[in-house]
C-alpha cells in the first residue's frame, strides 16, 4: 500500500502531481474526449463536417428498426456460439500436457505453441484466407482428396440446398453467402489459442503428482480425473477465457473487415455489429449514425464486463 | 512439483504417454502448417506453385527472386513499424512509470479519484470511440502521420500499465526510498534509480505485451494512413493481399520477412515471452 501522508507534507511534495500530469492529459484527450464525443455524436445527424443537425433519438429508432444491424447481431451471436466450442480443444490440450510426466517436454510444447503468436496477426490470417482460396486453397485440395467433398455434395442436395457443393466446381468458401459464417466457425482449425492454453496450464499447476496417485491406486479413469480433479480447478480460468471471448468476439470485426470488406462480402452475409458500425462512418459517411451503433454496442459490452466483475474474480 | 526433487515418479512410467505425445504433435502439425506452407511456397515461382503447392521445392531450385522482392517491398514498412513500436512502447511506459510512481508512493491528498479515473477506462471498450478518434486526429490536424498511432497507442497503453506497475512499486521495500530521500534525491531521481532497476522484469514483460499489439496493430494505421511510404506492415500487407492477380511466391515471401523480426525478438526473450503472454491474457 502507498503511505499515508499529511496535508502538510503533501502540499510540500505537489511537485508529485506533476507525475501523474502526463498520463492524465493522454487518456483525457485520446480515451475520455472521444467517448463523450461518441455519446454527443450519436444524437446528431452528422456527415463528418462541421455542420450537424441535432435529431434526438432518431438514430437509435433506426438502428433498433434496421434490418442489417438486426442479421449481425444474429451473426455474432452465432459466432460467440461457436467460439464456446472452439475452446474445448485448448483445454484439452492444456490437460494432456499438464499430465505428461516429462517436465521437460512440457516446456518445449509450450515454447511450440508460443510459435504461431510470433508471426503476425496478419499474416496468419491471409494464410488462413489462402487456404480458402477456391483455386489454389489448400482446404478444397484436402476435401478432394479425402473424398470428404463427397459427403459435403450429398448433404447440399438431400439437406441444405444451398446449391454450393458440387462436382467438379471449386467451393467458393469466402464468396458465397451460405459459406461466409461457416468458413469464420472452421477459421482457425485446430482452435488451439496459446493464451488460453498457457493460462490453463497456470491453473492446473497446482495439482500436485500425489493428487494423480491417489486417484491412479482408486482406479479412477482419465475422463473422470478432468470432471473432478482438473475441470474444478481450472474453472476460474475457463470463465476468465470465456467472458474474454466474449467481449472480444462482440466487438471485434477485424477478421471480417479484412476477409470480406468493409460491405461484409456477398449480400452482407458476414456482417458483424463492430464491421457495420465501421461500414456506416467510414463507407457510407453516416457518422452520427456510425456512434450510436457505437453506443449500443457498448451497453452490450458494459453489461458483459459487469458480470465479468462481479462473478469472475481474477486470482493475483 | 515433480515428485521430490525431481525424482521420476513411480506411478506412470514416461512409456505410458507415447499416445499423448502422438495427440499434441499431431494437432501441433495442424497448428504449424500455415507456417510450413508460408515458407515452402515462398521459395517457388508461380509456374512451380501451380505444378505443386505441397512438396517443398529442393534446396537447389529455391527461388531466391522472391525474397529480393520481399525484402524490397518489407522493409520500409518494417522501418516505419519498429519506429511506432518502439517509440510509442518507450513512451507510453515511460508515463505509466510516472503516474505509476504517483499513485504507489503516497497517498495523495485526491489520488483516489484521480485513480478512479484511470481504472474506469479499464471497463471501457475501444469500439465505441473508433469513429470519434478518428474525427479528433482529423481535427488535430494529424491526418496521414506516424505520430497519430503512436500518440493514440501511448494513451491506449496506460491504464494496464500503470495498474501493473503500482502494484509492482507498493510492493518494493519502503527504506529503499527512505534512505534515498535522506541523501537528497528527487522523486524522479528515485524512481529511476530504485524503481527501474528494481521493477526491471515486469518493465521488460510491459515491454513484449505492448510491442507486440503495436506490431498487429492494423485498424488505426487503415483508418489514418495514406501514403505508401508511410505504410506500417499491417496496411502494407492488407494493400499486397488486395491485389487481384497474386504472384504466391511473392506474397508469401513478404509475409515470411514480415514475420522475422517478432521471431527475432523471440530467440532472445522466449522465457519473458511466455510469461509476458500468460500475463497479458489475465489484463481483460
Amino acid at each position: 500500500m502507498a503511505l499515508p501522508i499529511s496535508k502538510r507534507k503533501a502540499l510540500a511534495e505537489w511537485k508529485l502531481y506533476l507525475f501523474v500530469v502526463p498520463s492524465l492529459a493522454m487518456i483525457l484527450t485520446f480515451s475520455y474526449f472521444p467517448a463523450f464525443s461518441a455519446v454527443y455524436h450519436s444524437f446528431y445527424d452528422w456527415r463528418g463536417g462541421d455542420s450537424k443537425e441535432w435529431v434526438g433519438a432518431e438514430n437509435f429508432e433506426r438502428a433498433a428498426m434496421d434490418s442489417q444491424l438486426g442479421y449481425a447481431f444474429v451473426v455474432v451471436f452465432i459466432l460467440i456460439i461457436a467460439n464456446l466450442f472452439k475452446m474445448v480443444p485448448s483445454i484439452a490440450m492444456a490437460v494432456v500436457i499438464h499430465r505428461l510426466k516429462s517436465e521437460k517436454w512440457q516446456y518445449w510444447y509450450r515454447v511450440l505453441l508460443v510459435v504461431p503468436m510470433i508471426v503476425p496477426g496478419l499474416v496468419t490470417l491471409f494464410i488462413w484466407k489462402f487456404f480458402f482460396d477456391p483455386n489454389f486453397g489448400p482446404l478444397n485440395a484436402i476435401l478432394d482428396v479425402t473424398g470428404l467433398k463427397a459427403g459435403l455434395i450429398w448433404l447440399d442436395a438431400h439437406l441444405l440446398g444451398w446449391d454450393v457443393f458440387a462436382e467438379g466446381r471449386p467451393i467458393p468458401w469466402l464468396s458465397s453467402p451460405h459459406l461466409i459464417v461457416p468458413s469464420m466457425i472452421i477459421w482457425g482449425f485446430p482452435w488451439i489459442g496459446a493464451v488460453g492454453v498457457l493460462i490453463f496450464l497456470a491453473g492446473l499447476q497446482s495439482i500436485g503428482t500425489d493428487v494423480y496417485e491417489a486417484a491412479d491406486l482408486d482406479g479412477v479413469t482419465p475422463f473422470q480425473k478432468f470432471l473432478y480433479i482438473e475441470f474444478p480447478l481450472i474453472l476460474t480460468q475457463v470463465r476468465l477465457m470465456l467472458i474474454l471471448m466474449m467481449i472480444g468476439t462482440l466487438q471485434g470485426f477485424g477478421l471480417q473487415l479484412l476477409l470480406l470488406g468493409p460491405e461484409g462480402g456477398p449480400s452482407g452475409a458476414g456482417m458483424v455489429p463492430g464491421l457495420y458500425m465501421y461500414n456506416r462512418a467510414f463507407s457510407a459517411g453516416e457518422f452520427g449514425y456510425a456512434c450510436a451503433i457505437g453506443m449500443i454496442l457498448f451497453v452490450f459490452i458494459l453489461v458483459l464486463t459487469f458480470i465479468n466483475n462481479k462473478y469472475v474474480r481474477v486470482q493475483k | 512439483m515433480n515428485g521430490a526433487a525431481g525424482i521420476p515418479t513411480t506411478v506412470g512410467s514416461n512409456k505410458q504417454d507415447m499416445p499423448k505425445h502422438v495427440f499434441i504433435w499431431l494437432v501441433l502439425a495442424f497448428e504449424l502448417l500455415p507456417f510450413y506452407m508460408m515458407i515452402q511456397i515462398s521459395m517457388k515461382t508461380n509456374r512451380e506453385f501451380n505444378v505443386n503447392q505441397w512438396i517443398p521445392n529442393a534446396p537447389w531450385n529455391w527461388d531466391v527472386e522472391n525474397y529480393r522482392y520481399a525484402l524490397e517491398l518489407v522493409l520500409p514498412y518494417i522501418a516505419n513499424t519498429v519506429f511506432v513500436a518502439v517509440t510509442g512502447t518507450v513512451i507510453s511506459l515511460f508515463l505509466a512509470l510516472m503516474a505509476a510512481y504517483f499513485f504507489a508512493r503516497y497517498r495523495m491528498p485526491g489520488g483516489s479519484i484521480l485513480w478512479s479515473i484511470f481504472l474506469v477506462l479499464m471497463l471501457m471498450p475501444g469500439v465505441a470511440n473508433i469513429v470519434p478518434l478518428f474525427m479528433l486526429i482529423k481535427g488535430m490536424g494529424l491526418m496521414n502521420t506516424l505520430w497519430a498511432l503512436i500518440l493514440i497507442s501511448v494513451a491506449g497503453a496506460q491504464v494496464f500499465a500503470i495498474f501493473v506497475l503500482r502494484n509492482f512499486i507498493e510492493d518494493l521495500p519502503k527504506d529503499l526510498f527512505e534512505a534515498a530521500e535522506m541523501d537528497g534525491a528527487s522523486h524522479f531521481q528515485q524512481m529511476l534509480n530504485i524503481v527501474v532497476p528494481m521493477c526491471a522484469p515486469i518493465l521488460g514483460t510491459l515491454f513484449i505485451l505492448s510491442f507486440l499489439g503495436k506490431w498487429n496493430d492494423f485498424l488505426m494505421p487503415l483508418i489514418i494512413l495514406r501514403d505508401p511510404e508511410l505504410f506500417t506492415l499491417g496496411v502494407g500487407l492488407i494493400y499486397l493481399d488486395g491485389e487481384y492477380n497474386k504472384d504466391w511466391g511473392r506474397v508469401m515471401a513478404s509475409f515470411f520477412v514480415a514475420s522475422i523480426p517478432l521471431f527475432i525478438i523471440f530467440l532472445f526473450t522466449m522465457k519473458l515471452f511466455v510469461k509476458g503472454l500468460s500475463a497479458g491474457a489475465v489484463k481483460g
